[in-house]
């Protein structure tokens, strides 16, 4: 009654998120589970390797995945759990002042894990989709054609599971927030921290005003500085991963992890920039108002989390120049034919250019719609 | 009954609420009248169980709400209060017959509709919030308050959003429902019209009341000015 099912819906960054998890967890771990009892058959020395180092990449990677992106769904979803108490803490206000329980409220929530549901089934259906293609690109050469088999517990594990999990998570996270006083919630007060210290406030005149605000913005939204970051991480690490990969193993599976990141890297950044610009609307309005260039007043917003994107990419190159050695010279041991894996400096720079290219666009395109705000029609939205 | 005794509040070191005392019977209705800042919305969350007095006692139908907890203090507001604000704060996705349900399943009343027809938005079940009026609105945060069959009203500016015409309408509908039903009921206003309409007015002034005056003759909304 109190989340409506389109609300539930909205979290779309959390359906793609999961729907990427569970697309490449279900035949990873499909393959996994019908290649595993062959072992027991090789005796072939070469195969054995090149079949342990199979059986170790499926497991490796649906675990990395599974755990990164899992984490990465269950942080998105209490944000957005969050932001929807914070837009609508007057609402909830009212519903706790006349008597409903936190806890009831917060079962209201169940909606959320919706989104996570229908996530995981299309991912899990598109897994199964692609299985034979899959299944065809890893077939190892002496061991013969594997078909893939339906197992109905990874089915249970991979969507209904993960559901039931996140639904609890999003009550639970909801039954927390709550716990804020009627009050605070009917007049939508947040928990601003002011400095009180003389030095800070010294410090805080010697830097111009624009500067300062641009860094309230980034102290005020700690969550969003960490999703910016992590969008870039994904832009760099997949896309460097995915075109380094050549060598290491088939086309597909490169562009597989190009795709993937390239969709993380497209949610994260919509997500927290479009939550970034809402919590500003006002700001950017009253700006506008007073007079402030529209360069003055992108600059505002987005100034402080430049520095951080170029943080976020340089820790996804680290990333997946260390993931690819790692699965190289640990996971791939024992295998006699994979080749040696260096940095990739030509792929890094491409990159570089194409993230610098794709997120100045990005900035630009939100810009206008920063820019469109009207003072009348954001102060009179209640 | 609600008698209050010497309460205190403050916020951030500031004094809003500086012993105040006062006493309301069961089915009377007082109106709480000062300036902004005088601290009557304080005093009317404090009433009401909203928040927690610093100091004092309040004891409201035999509960003496500094005992309880934040579970106790919701189960109290559960049940005896209804409350009406200045801002509506409807449910958007939800139509006038699931906001009005909203307060009517906390008391189990199945019979919710009819306080519907009785605020006149009988034709507008089916409308959501974002298709009525102000006024209309206003209405079904009131059906929504008295659903719940609350024993005591607390109203805080609830024309304060509205023309004088549809300000007088909504005043007017509290009025008969009050007469009707015979709740208790406390409105936090500005308006010193308003308080023409009250048995009982308590007027305050930075933090304390300053006077407490009973009317002889109530005017109704029509006969007040605005």
């Amino acid at each position: 009654m109190v989340v409506s099912i389109k609300d539930g819906l909205k979290l779309i960054g959390v359906t793609i998120i999961c729907f990427c998890a569970v697309y490449v967890c279900t035949f990873m771990l499909n393959y996994y589970i019908d290649v595993k009892p062959l072992g027991a058959d090789i005796t072939d020395e070469r195969l054995s390797a090149l079949y342990s180092a199979q059986i170790a990449m499926a497991k490796f990677t649906s675990i990395i995945t599974g755990s990164v992106l899992g984490v990465i769904a269950a942080v998105m979803l209490v944000f957005y759990v969050k932001l929807y108490i914070d837009g609508r803490a007057r609402q909830l206000g009212i519903i706790k002042a006349m008597g409903y329980s936190r806890i009831k409220i917060a079962l209201g929530f169940w909606v959320f894990g919706l989104s996570v549901f229908i996530g995981c089934a299309l991912g899990f259906a598109a897994g199964w989709a692609s299985m034979d293609m899959i299944y065809g690109s890893m077939t190892i050469d002496g061991v013969g054609v594997i078909s893939p088999s339906f197992h109905a517990w990874l089915m249970f594990a991979l969507v209904f599971a993960p559901a039931a999990v996140f639904t609890a998570l999003a009550c639970g996270y909801a039954c927390f927030a709550l716990r804020r006083p009627v009050m605070q919630l009917i007049r939508g007060a947040s928990k601003v921290r002011i400095s009180q210290s003389g030095k800070d406030e010294k410090s805080e005149k010697d830097r111009k005003f624009l500067t300062e605000m641009s860094l309230k913005t980034l102290g005020s939204k700690k969550l969003l500085v960490f999703f910016v970051a992590f969008s870039c991480f994904c832009f760099s690490a997949m896309v460097q991963m995915g075109l380094s990969m050549e060598d290491l193993t088939s086309d597909t599976m490169g562009y597989m992890i190009l795709a993937i990141g390239l969709i993380l890297a497209a949610v994260t950044t919509v997500m927290s920039v479009t939550s970034l610009i809402n919590s500003n609307a006002k700001n950017i309005a009253l700006m506008k108002a007073f007079g402030y260039t529209k360069t003055q007043r992108t600059l505002s917003v987005f100034g402080g989390f430049i520095p951080f994107a170029f943080v976020g990419f340089a820790v996804g190159t680290g990333y997946q120049y260390g993931l690819l050695k790692i699965m190289v010279n640990v996971v791939f041991a024992d295998v006699a034919e994979v080749p040696d894996y260096n940095f990739n400096v030509p792929v890094f720079f491409i990159t570089l250019a194409a993230f610098v290219v794709c997120y100045a666009a990005a900035a630009a395109a939100y810009s206008v719609v920063l820019n469109s705000f009207s003072v009348k029609k954001i102060m009179t939205e209640n | 009954m609600i008698i209050a005794k010497n309460v205190c509040k403050s916020y951030n070191g500031t004094q809003v609420l500086k012993d105040v005392s006062l006493e309301i019977a069961d089915g009377e209705f007082a109106v709480i009248l000062g300036a902004s800042g005088s601290g009557k919305s304080t005093l009317l969350s404090v009433l009401s169980g909203l928040e927690k007095a610093d100091s004092g006692s309040i004891c409201c139908n035999g509960t003496q709400l500094e005992t309880l907890d934040d579970d106790g203090l919701t189960a109290f507001r559960k049940r005896e209060v209804g409350f009406i604000f200045q801002q509506y704060y409807l449910l958007p996705h939800l139509n006038v017959d699931n906001n009005v349900k909203l307060g009517a399943s906390l008391a189990g009343n199945k019979a919710y509709r009819q306080i519907i027809e009785a605020v006149g938005l009988k034709d507008k079940l089916k409308s959501s919030p974002a298709a009525l009026s102000g006024g209309e609105q206003q209405r079904v945060c009131i059906a929504r308050a008295l659903a719940k069959n609350p024993n005591v009203l607390y109203l805080d500016e609830p024309t304060g959003a509205l023309d004088e015409a549809t300000g007088r309408e909504v005043l007017d509908y509290i009025l008969k429902l009050q007469h009707e039903k015979g709740f208790t009921m406390i409105m936090v206003t500005h308006n010193v019209n308003i308080a023409d309409t009250a048995e009982t007015v308590i007027k305050m002034n930075s933090g304390k009341i300053t006077e407490i005056y009973k009317n002889s003759a109530r005017k109704n909304a029509y006969e007040i000015g605005w």
